[in-house]
């Protein structure tokens, strides 16, 4: 017969057991969340390498244009969505968070077993440890700037990034965002066998890195060169 | 054939000497010098050198045929069968040697993986439970069906080399964690329809941060399994099955 403390051992095994699980599950749901939006995201602000006029129309659209009286959006769409965001980032960090090598003895341990074998997915979750533990800090600027002033625009989005010297943040956060972000989808799908075919999706994980770096980096490069030739204070950009 | 083909090419090994057992010393990368004959294969090498280099060199084998698991080393920074290995694999004639991280090390290259698999045995209960009155030895065994035991026979190729453990840095960061072999060890008593166990005990030992909730699919069992286990499918199913069965 079970005593009441077998019972209640067994009962917080089970706790304990759902937990893993439902963390385990809400750490890759929102890692595929958060991974998916970047690859929109990138695009969409790179369609500044299409002119200003690309840009705008993309940013009034995502603004609900359409059903503003003004055509030019709400902005606070941009506060309540980054404010979502935040939200999941949080969630996806609070439960990624016991990956980490927290304690000093696990990092040597880690550190010296790469020292001695040599395994590129081993080397590749390193680098997204590392970008993860970068993104901790750089993501909740991003996305705290974009709740407190979120106006976006040509001109709006080129003052910030050159005048305001935000291409210092961008600059880090973008190559460790793409790594973290592209490497955790691939990882997602072998980890729960969404697809067998692993070199594959290895090799688009590493396709879509180059890709989204380089139309990360030139967009960024075409912000900064707006910024230079606007003259404060600016005047937002109208087609 | 070319004068240096017969002769066949010099071979340097570099290999981790250490001796725990002697008090002053202390670990260091020790180079050999050998001659390659046809079909060499990194395990006939080390029995080479031992035999007329260095007789103190320490490393483990048994049946030098990749049945036993017990010659299981880090080779050029793959963990491996060094009786698998042929040397004619590496062009450069370089070939480094390491023993296994995160087991216990007996001396050299050899360590202690009987001690670690037998604490996962005990601790994960990995051998068969039989259903009531299936232990009677004087009753017939069911009979099992050749599909199922066939699927048992591909689980069961495991032969415990402790590659797996040492190629996966999960495993050294976090000790409590059972590793692919134990993982794969479970799914092969869940499949065996002689074992009494339900799916909820094999659940509630490996349905957990130390089980499959605690890997982080970085793959090191699947890329170095000498023996092509489908760890990452069995794993990704293990864990599939569970994250259903237990939120």
């Amino acid at each position: 017969m079970r005593t009441l403390t077998d019972t209640t051992a067994l009962f917080k095994q089970k706790v304990a057991s759902a937990w893993s699980a439902k963390a385990d599950r809400l750490q890759s749901a929102t890692g595929i969340l958060l991974g998916c939006f970047l690859l929109v995201h990138l695009h969409f602000e790179s369609s500044i390498l299409f002119g200003k006029e690309a840009f705008y129309h993309v940013v009034q659209f995502l603004e609900g244009g359409m059903f503003s009286e003004t055509g030019h959006g709400y902005p606070l769409l941009t506060s309540i969505f980054s404010t979502f965001l935040l939200v999941v980032v949080l969630v996806h960090a609070a439960f990624a968070l016991r990956r980490f090598p927290a304690q000093i003895g696990q990092w040597r341990a880690l550190r010296s077993q790469m020292q001695v074998v040599n395994h590129s997915d081993t080397r590749v979750w390193f680098w997204q440890l590392v970008s993860g533990f970068i993104l901790f800090f750089l993501v909740p600027v991003h996305l705290y700037t974009m709740i407190a002033t979120p106006e976006i625009g040509p001109h709006l989005s080129a003052e910030r990034v050159y005048h305001d010297n935000a291409w210092l943040l961008y600059i880090v956060l973008l190559p460790a965002v793409v790594v973290h972000a592209m490497f955790g989808l691939y990882r997602v799908a072998v980890k729960w066998g969404i697809s067998a075919n692993r070199t594959g999706l290895r090799k688009l994980a590493h396709i879509l890195v180059v890709y989204l770096m380089v139309i990360g980096l030139l967009s960024l490069g075409q912000y900064m060169m707006i910024g230079s030739e606007l003259t404060l204070p600016i005047e937002p950009f109208r087609p | 054939m070319s004068q240096q083909m017969a002769k066949g090419r010099t071979l340097t090994f570099s290999i981790f000497r250490y001796d725990p057992q002697m008090p002053d010393d202390k670990p260091k990368m020790v180079d050999y010098q050998i001659e390659e004959a046809p079909g060499m294969t990194v395990f006939i090498a080390l029995n080479q050198l031992r035999e007329q280099q260095d007789p103190s060199l320490q490393f483990d084998f048994v049946c030098r045929a990749g049945i036993c698991g017990s010659c299981a080393m880090v080779i050029n920074g793959m963990p491996t069968l060094a009786c698998r290995t042929l040397t004619s694999k590496f062009a450069d004639g370089k070939i480094k040697l390491m023993p296994l991280p995160g087991f216990e090390l007996i001396g050299d290259l050899s360590v202690n993986t009987g001690k670690f698999m037998r604490e996962i045995a005990e601790r994960l209960k990995l051998w068969l439970h039989p259903k009531t009155g299936d232990d009677d030895i004087h009753r017939l065994e069911a009979p099992m069906s050749p599909e199922e035991a066939a699927k048992l026979y591909e689980l069961e190729r495991c032969v415990e080399c402790g590659v797996c453990v040492s190629a996966c840095a999960t495993k050294q960061m976090r000790d409590t964690f059972v590793g692919a072999v134990g993982l794969m060890k479970i799914a092969r008593f869940e499949l065996d329809s002689r074992d009494a166990r339900s799916a909820d005990d094999f659940y509630h030992v490996i349905g957990n941060q130390d089980g499959v909730f605690g890997c982080m699919t970085l793959l090191g069992c699947q890329d170095n399994c000498p023996k092509d286990l489908p760890h990452m499918q069995q794993i990704a199913y293990l864990r599939r099955k569970m994250a259903v069965t237990l939120v």
